[in-house]
C-alpha cells in the first residue's frame, strides 16, 4: 500500500486536486436479477484512480450492490474486479463461482448504511474485533485513538443497545478503519447524522485515510455531498454507468439528467419567453 | 426412590449432553449454511429419531453394535467387552436418539443469525471458523441453552432405546425410567410416585428454563425455542 502514489486533498478542502495516480480499482462486471419482476441487468466497467470517488446514483440503481461486490460479499453472474493491481475476483459467464480472494482476506472496509455492531460486544470489543493477536495495551491504545477520531471515546464501555443510531455508525466506522483496510468502501455512511457531525466525521475519515494512503469510495445519492466529497465521480443509472470524471465534467455533462433525477426541470432562460 | 439409578441416569444425561452438543454443533453449521442438494435427505436422517419408535432404534442399535457386525466387533475389541447392556452403549444410544433435539434448534438459531453481522465479520478479516466461534456462537446462546437442556430432560426420561440396548442391570444399565418400570410392575405404588414426581419435575424445571430464556430472548435476534 505505502507505495501507491495517492495524492489527497485536504478533506475540508474542496477544489479540486491533481488526482492522476495509478489505477487502484478496476471493476467490470454484469449481472441479471431474475428474481426481480423488471429483471433489473446490472452492467458496468469502470477504473477508479482518485483517491476519493464516489458512485453517485438514485436509490435503487445498483450502486451497493457494486461495493458489496467489491468486498466480496456479492458474487455478480460475470466479470472481474481489480484492487491495486491484483485480481481478487473473476467469474466467467455461465461458468462456476471462481472468487479468487474471499471477502476475508481483501482487506477491503466497507460501512453501510446500516451499522452492523455485534450486539453482543461492548464498543471497545467491537473496534478491537480485527485486532486479535495485537499486545493488549496497543490494542486499548488504538481503539481509544480510533473512537476518538469519529469522536466517541465516551462510549467506549457501553453496549451497543444503549447507543443511537449515529452512535452505532461512529463505533463501526472505527471498527472498519482498525481493520487497516487497503481500500475503504462507504456506503451512504452519514446518512444517520446532522449535518454538522457529517462534515466533521466526513472530515477525520478522509484524514484519516490521506495519512495511512486509502483510497475511498463512496456511495451517495446526495448530490451535494458527492460533488463536494468526490475527486473523481461515476454516476450510475439503472445498474450502469452513464458518466465518469471529475465533478464539473461531469456536472456539466449530466446537469439535465441529474436536476431530473432529483425532480427538478432545468429550462435555460431566454429573454423572448 | 432409587438412588443407584438416579445417579446413573444423571450421569448418563450428563455425558449425553456434552457429547451430543460438540457433534451437533457442526453438524447444525453444516445444516444452516449448506447449499448441498443433500441437504434435505440429510436433514430427515437425523430427525429420524423424533418419529421412529425408540424400540425400534433401540433394536438396530443393538444388532448393528453386537458381535454379529465388524463395526461391533471392533468396537468391543477397543473397549474390551461389548457396547450392548452396557454403560457405553447407553450413551450411543442416547446421543443417536436424543440427537434432533441438538440439531434443530442449534440449526434454525445459526440459520437465524443476522447475515449483515456475518457480512461485516468477513469484512473486519474473520473467516469462516472464527465467524462461527466470534459471532455465531455467542448470538446463539440461547439455541446451545435450548439444545443442552432438551438433550439433557429427553436422556433423563429415556425408556425404550435404553431398555433395548442396555437391558435392565441395576448399577450399570438401570436408569430411573426403568426403574419406575419395576416399581409398577412389583406393585410398589409409592415408591414409583416418588419416582414419576421426580422425572415430572425435572421436564417441569426443564421446560420453564426454556420459557423464561424465551422471553429473555438473545439480543439482535428472534428466538428459536421448538
Amino acid at each position: 500500500m505505502s507505495e501507491l502514489p495517492i495524492q489527497y486533498a485536504s478533506s475540508m478542502d474542496v477544489s479540486i486536486p491533481d488526482t492522476a495516480s495509478r489505477t487502484w480499482l478496476t471493476v467490470d462486471l454484469e449481472h441479471r436479477f431474475q428474481r426481480q419482476q423488471d429483471g433489473f441487468h446490472l452492467q458496468l466497467a469502470f477504473e477508479a484512480h482518485a483517491a476519493r470517488t464516489v458512485i453517485f446514483g438514485p436509490s435503487g440503481s445498483g450502486k451497493s450492490f457494486l461495493l458489496r461486490a467489491i468486498a466480496g460479499l456479492f458474487e455478480p453472474n460475470a466479470g472481474h474486479i481489480q484492487i491495486h493491481g491484483k485480481t481478487v475476483w473473476r467469474r466467467t459467464l455461465g461458468k462456476s463461482s471462481s472468487s479468487l480472494i474471499p471477502a476475508e482476506k481483501r482487506r477491503v472496509g466497507l460501512v453501510l448504511q446500516s451499522p452492523s455492531v455485534f450486539p453482543h460486544l461492548t464498543v471497545a470489543r467491537n473496534v478491537a474485533f480485527a485486532m486479535r493477536g495485537m499486545a493488549k495495551p496497543l490494542q486499548k491504545e488504538k481503539v481509544l485513538r480510533l473512537l476518538q477520531l469519529v469522536e466517541a471515546e465516551s462510549l467506549m464501555n457501553r453496549w451497543p443497545r444503549e447507543l443511537s443510531g449515529g452512535q452505532l455508525q461512529r463505533v463501526a466506522i472505527a471498527r472498519t478503519l482498525a481493520a487497516g483496510p487497503t481500500v475503504l468502501l462507504l456506503d451512504e455512511p452519514f446518512a444517520a447524522l446532522d449535518t454538522r457531525s457529517r462534515q466533521q466525521l466526513s472530515a477525520n475519515i478522509h484524514d484519516w485515510a490521506r495519512t495511512h494512503q486509502v483510497p475511498i469510495l463512496m456511495v451517495t445519492h446526495n448530490l451535494e455531498e458527492a460533488f463536494s466529497a468526490g475527486d473523481e465521480i461515476v454516476v450510475m443509472h439503472d445498474g450502469h454507468i452513464t458518466a465518469q470524471g471529475k465533478p464539473h465534467t461531469v456536472l456539466m455533462q449530466e446537469r439535465d439528467r441529474l436536476l431530473e433525477s432529483l425532480g427538478l426541470n432545468f429550462t435555460p432562460y431566454s429573454p423572448e419567453t | 426412590m432409587d438412588t443407584v439409578a438416579l445417579l446413573l441416569t444423571l450421569r448418563l444425561a450428563l455425558a449425553t449432553t456434552f457429547i451430543l452438543l460438540l457433534l451437533a454443533v457442526p453438524l447444525a453449521y453444516w445444516l444452516a449454511f449448506t447449499r448441498c442438494r443433500w441437504k434435505t435427505l440429510v436433514q430427515a436422517v437425523f430427525a429420524l429419531p423424533i418419529v421412529l419408535p425408540p424400540t425400534v432404534l433401540g433394536f438396530y442399535l443393538l444388532v448393528g453394535l453386537g458381535p454379529q457386525t465388524a463395526l461391533g466387533r471392533g468396537i468391543a475389541h477397543l473397549l474390551g467387552h461389548p457396547l450392548a447392556f452396557s454403560f457405553a452403549g447407553l450413551v450411543v444410544g442416547s446421543v443417536i436418539y436424543s440427537l434432533p433435539f441438538a440439531v434443530q434448534p442449534l440449526t434454525s438459531g445459526f440459520a437465524a443469525t443476522d447475515r449483515a453481522m456475518l457480512d461485516a465479520a468477513a469484512t473486519l478479516g474473520s473467516g469462516r471458523f472464527d465467524r462461527m466461534l466470534r459471532v455465531i456462537l455467542p448470538l446463539s446462546r440461547g439455541s446451545l441453552l435450548t439444545a443442552g437442556v432438551l438433550s439433557f430432560a429427553h436422556t433423563i426420561g429415556e425408556f425404550g432405546v435404553v431398555l433395548m440396548i442396555g437391558g435392565n442391570l441395576p448399577g450399570l444399565t438401570r436408569t430411573l425410567s426403568i426403574s419406575l418400570y419395576d416399581q409398577v410392575q412389583d406393585f410398589q405404588y409409592a415408591q414409583a410416585n416418588r419416582t414419576a414426581i421426580f422425572l415430572l419435575a425435572i421436564s417441569l424445571f426443564a421446560l420453564t428454563l426454556l420459557y423464561s430464556q424465551r422471553h429473555r430472548s438473545d439480543p439482535g435476534r428472534s428466538s428459536d425455542l421448538v
